[in-house]
């Protein structure tokens, strides 16, 4: 093709992207593409994948799957849609249509057709007084079972707690679940009638009697009777019985396709206790059109296909999917099993704001796994705190002082900043420099994007209330309400200032810790005996080079109770003949120390390199005359090396310190906050009220904020100290 | 006060042998001075005496204590390092204070004793400046005055004057005659100026490649240096070394004519000072190549044959460059011509 031909068609293109969108939408319609995102993995994404290819041979319709990792899906979906950049459609579980609906992500459907699925999952897609999507595959935790070892599972609690026991001994567990998770605690709690909502579709109260004697027998069954292990994750679970150590295990359907053992299904036992069935979460998969779709025709008529007999059969036989047709019977015993479970589950809850929720009873649910608090105590505390992050939006304002007031500082700014323009040799030195300014201008503007825009888009949401997508301005009520420390006493975990005091602790602390090891190490290494010294200060160095969530996530595991080296290795050391169980994160100064002995394996090379640095710019004979004129080893380092290291190390510890009062991945990733939210810093606080607390989105930007002026008044506090050299 | 003694002392870097079986007693009391070229292990040994090198073998007493393995703290040496090794962030008080704050003194005590320093190094005016504020020579004295501020059992002086104008330099080489003479301290001190270590020395030690060449007062080593080595490095400029032969009682200079009144039998090698010649008459004739003056006397660079020579005049104006000079040696060292060892 010759060049001209080329920046033809290249004019055209662009033409054609200009066009008016019912053009393009005309042109469009030629195209036969939609767009579907999901974020099935395995089987299920090839029982998606073989039944997009029949309806592309049916219909002529390709349909582009693009597959979105599960963690990044909700976001995702969130962001992209509302811009007019997502899928035709999507699929996703049916709990967020009440968040999702509001925003715009997904679109009303009255007119698809709802023949052959199951009516009470058709509760699924209903929201408000519309339909939203249809529902594809349903999902709920099973009983599962070592086939090999157990016959005829359980069919009451008392039961599954007695043959348990049997198996139970030697690194071997009858029962292994994820106990202290409140979706593995659902199933009970419901079936003693703490369920989120009563019959009237009324909250039910946190501190209800049903709530405490669930909570009593979830501590028994996890616990006291000693058949499950102790803070279990899915991993472990998983390897626990794939090693052949684990007899029964409550999961869901996807755990059978994660063992490479023989593993077969029953329903959830009777509770015993409460004298009613088990009753799960059930979660519904389903198809969403989604809001601002390109081909909202194509992509209603590939859900109806897809949710009908046809799609189903393939889904099922291919995807090992649960479905929701009741056209489509199947003679595979996990899924009759998924079948019989769903009669008894109870839909998740579509309503938003529910986050709050989950995480009061999740609060509650391991201060009584771990003991410290008897289960009422524990459900009375879950009720006060759901109470707090439930709490409505302070009232709204009137903007109008706050805008007269910044219009006020921003004329007074631009006045001040433009005030030396009136002196015409500040105009000529402008003209003169006028090239400097153009070299500049797009670092400029990069940095005004990136960097100031955002920190005035975040500053503005303090002033707002944010709930269920709606943004109420309610002025400086944030900022109050934190630093008055309105609603908690100072003590609690929850107030700020509590917060600012183990902030500052953890900041300093790990600084000693940092500043020691780093100074002490770097001292070592220039020892003349030390051998293979580029070895080891490349050795040294490499906690650095590890991305420190990784770093992060291994000393988690290592300081798990049960399986986690550090427990292991005192009980090696110490010689016990039981293994040592320290719960790391069971109290403030374990937990603290965990984070701490992790931030400081992460941060001392930083402080060591440049240690090392400012050592060798300190002449070695002036060490030596002091140590010829009688000085001992700490003299000398007292009175000759620190002064001289001083300088060079002051502006690295006031950069460790920045970064370590906002170490938001190690306390996130390491203690999480544990127990109870004690160990939680600013910053992972403020993460915590964006994001589960309800999304109070405008608290936690005051939070930023706040921690923004700390950090700035520091670092000027900082930088008048050197520059004074009072340090 | 102590003496210094080095027993077949050895010093190497793995395979760099630096010092090379050391035997020597450095008397109570005494002022040694080492020379020798630049890298024969000077320093080497001073850092040695005050415990910062591990000696790889032999032994090393200061007074009766065995202190191969006595860290420097506790050897009570005080030392002027090379490097002067001032402290950067501190004054120079604190500077020559430091000592004496290491061993708890008095704060009216320590004043005392800086002031003292102070005025002998000439250093009053500069007591509260910082080593980054000094010149060269400056800091050289503080360094000096660190070490003197003390009372060690012996001082070690890494080339303390070497930064010193002229005139400071004559100052204070009487200055630290001075102090030698109060405290009878053990001095030792490394130098590359001949006046210097003439002056100064009770005994001087010409070291070479790590090896001592001759031990004893400068006047020994002037007179009877037992090698060619110690010939040439003591006294400047330095001995004419010309290979001649003997016959009985007379020798000649290879290559030149006329006989010398030298007995000796075959080859050697013969040594005579610049200062040792009679010019303008004798049985050597050379050709004046330059003439090298110096104020009130000369330097003759001459050819003797094809060998160089140079003699010392005191009437410069009487040569010029391109003259016939003729010679008589008055005073001569004989050297193996194999060797190099003195001959007797
Ligand atoms: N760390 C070392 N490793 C190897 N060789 C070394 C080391 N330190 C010194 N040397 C060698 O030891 C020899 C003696 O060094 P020293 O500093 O004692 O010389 P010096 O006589 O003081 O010389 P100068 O008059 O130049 O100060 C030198 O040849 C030097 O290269
Ligand atoms: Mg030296």
């Amino acid at each position: 093709m010759s060049a001209a031909r080329v920046s033809l068609l290249r004019a055209l293109l662009v033409l054609a992207a200009l066009l008016p969108l019912p053009w393009r939408q005309a042109i469009a319609a030629q195209v036969d593409e939609i767009v579907l995102w999901h974020a099935y993995q395995g089987r299920e994404e090839a029982g998606l994948e073989a039944a997009a290819r029949t309806w592309t041979e049916q219909s002529g319709v390709r349909v582009k799957l693009v597959a979105i990792p599960f963690g990044a899906f909700a976001s995702k979906v969130e962001t992209a849609i509302p811009r007019g950049n997502g899928p035709d459609l999507f699929i996703a579980a049916h709990d967020s249509i009440g968040k999702w609906s509001a925003m715009g992500v997904v679109e009303p459907t009255p007119q698809l057709s709802a023949d052959g699925l199951r009516p009470e999952l058709m509760e699924a897609v209903r929201w408000g007084d519309q339909r939203w999507g249809l529902p594809l595959a349903y999902k709920s935790l099973v009983l599962l079972y070592d086939p090999t070892v157990i016959q005829t599972p359980p069919t009451t609690t008392d039961a599954l707690i007695a043959e348990a026991h049997k198996y139970t001994g030697g690194g071997r567990y009858g029962l292994a679940y994820q106990a202290s998770e409140t979706y593995y605690h659902a199933p009970w709690a419901h079936a003693f009638g703490a369920t989120p909502f009563d019959a009237e579709g009324r909250l039910v109260p946190l501190d209800s009697d049903a709530h405490v004697k669930a909570y009593a027998f979830t501590a028994r069954i996890a616990r006291d009777e000693g058949i499950v292990p102790q803070q279990p994750t899915y991993e472990s679970v998983q390897r626990l019985y794939n090693e052949g150590n684990a007899v029964f295990v409550i999961a869901g359907p996807w755990f059978v396709s994660d063992v490479d053992r023989p593993i077969a299904a029953a329903p959830l036992p009777w509770v015993s206790d409460a004298g009613a069935p088990a009753r799960p979460f059930l979660t519904v998969d389903v198809a969403y059109v989604a809001g601002q779709a390109q081909h909202p025709d194509e992509a209603s008529a590939f859900t109806t296909w897809l949710a009908g007999p046809e799609g189903a059969r393939i889904r099922q036989e291919q995807g090992g999917q649960a479905v929701s047709s009741a056209l489509v019977p199947t003679d595979d015993p996990l899924l009759k099993t998924l079948e019989v479970q769903s009669k008894t589950a109870l839909l998740m809850p579509m309503n938003p704001g529910l986050q709050g929720l989950w995480e009061s009873e999740a609060k509650a649910l391991r201060r009584v796994m771990r003991g410290a608090a008897t289960p009422s105590q524990a459900a009375h505390e879950a009720a006060l705190y759901w109470e707090v992050v439930s709490r409505p939006s302070p009232p709204a304002v009137s903007p109008w002082p706050y805008v007269v007031v910044m219009v006020a500082v921003l004329l007074g700014a631009l006045g001040w900043l433009l005030a030396p323009l009136r002196d015409p040799d500040f105009r000529a030195k402008l003209r003169r420099h006028a090239w400097d300014y153009v070299w500049i201008g797009p670092a400029t503007v990069a940095m005004v994007l990136l960097v100031l825009t955002p920190f005035v888009v975040g500053a503005g949401v303090a002033f707002f209330a944010h709930d269920q997508g709606e943004f109420t301005f309610i002025g400086l009520r944030h900022f109050t309400d934190i630093l008055f420390a309105r609603d908690w006493p100072l003590s609690s975990p929850l107030s700020f200032f509590y917060t600012l005091g183990v902030t500052l602790l953890w900041t300093v602390t790990n600084l000693i810790v940092h500043v020691g090891l780093g100074i002490a190490l770097a001292l070592i290494l220039r020892e003349p005996w030390i051998r293979m010294r580029a070895g080891w200060r490349a050795a040294l160095i490499l906690p650095w080079a590890v991305p420190n969530y990784i770093t992060a996530l291994i000393w988690r595991s290592m300081f798990h109770v049960q399986d986690g080296a550090i427990n292991a290795l005192i009980t090696l050391v110490s010689g016990a003949k039981d293994p040592v169980q320290i719960d790391w994160f069971g109290s403030f100064v374990t937990s603290f120390g965990a984070n701490l002995i992790t931030n400081g394996w992460l941060g001392f090379p930083f402080m060591m390199v440049v240690t090392l640095g400012a050592l060798q710019s300190i002449p070695r004979d002036l060490e030596e005359a002091a140590e010829v004129d009688g000085a001992s080893w700490a003299f000398r380092f007292r009175h000759v090396v620190w002064p001289l290291l001083k300088p060079a190390l002051l502006p690295a510890v006031i950069l460790g310190s920045v970064w370590t009062f906002n170490a938001f991945n190690i306390i996130y990733l390491v203690s999480a906050g544990e127990p109870d939210g004690t160990t939680e810093i600013l910053i992972s606080e403020a993460y915590r009220w964006a994001f589960t607390r309800g999304n109070r989105y405008g608290y936690a930007a005051a939070y930023a904020l706040i921690i923004f002026g700390v950090l700035l008044a520091y670092s000027r506090a900082a930088n008048r100290l050197v520059g004074r050299k009072v340090l | 006060m102590a003496t210094v003694r080095f027993q077949n002392l050895r010093k190497s870097y793995g395979d760099t042998h630096v010092l090379t079986g050391i035997d020597l007693v450095m008397e109570e009391g005494e002022y040694v001075v080492l020379v020798g070229p630049s890298g024969c292990g000077k320093s080497t040994m001073l850092r040695c005496i005050a415990g910062l090198e591990d000696i790889s073998s032999g032994d090393l007493f200061i007074g009766d204590r065995r202190v191969n393995d006595v860290a420097p703290k506790d050897r009570n040496v005080a030392m002027v390092f090379q490097s002067y090794a001032l402290y950067p962030h501190m004054t120079v008080r604190e500077n020559m204070a430091f000592a004496l704050k290491v061993a708890k003194r008095s704060a009216e005590e320590i004043r005392v004793a800086v002031d003292e320093a102070a005025r002998m190094l000439d250093l009053g005016h500069l007591l509260d400046r910082r080593p980054s504020q000094l010149s060269g020579g400056q800091r050289q004295r503080v360094a000096m005055g660190r070490a003197i501020v003390r009372r060690p059992d012996v001082f070690l002086f890494d080339e303390p004057l070497s930064n010193l104008d002229a005139s400071l330099r004559t100052h204070m080489r009487v200055e630290l005659m001075t102090l030698h003479k109060q405290l009878g301290t053990t001095m030792v001190h490394v130098t590359h100026d001949q006046v210097e270590a003439l002056t100064l020395a009770d005994r001087l030690v010409v070291l070479n490649k790590g090896v001592i060449q001759q031990v004893g007062s400068p006047r020994e080593l002037f007179d009877r240096p037992i090698n060619t080595f110690v010939a040439t490095f003591i006294g400047s400029p330095s001995m004419n070394l010309l290979p001649a032969t003997g016959h009985g009682a007379t020798s000649t200079v290879d290559g030149v004519e006329g006989t010398l009144d030298v007995p000796s039998d075959g080859a050697f090698t013969l040594g005579i000072r610049p200062t040792d010649f009679t010019v303008g008459e004798g049985p050597l004739e050379a050709d004046l190549i330059v003439v090298e003056s110096l104020g009130s006397e000369a330097m003759l660079h001459m050819d003797l044959g094809e060998h160089r020579i140079v003699a010392r005049v005191d009437e410069p104006q009487s040569f010029q460059s391109g003259d016939k000079v003729r010679l008589r040696p008055n005073k001569v060292h004989r050297f193996s011509a194999a060797t190099g060892e003195r001959l007797p």
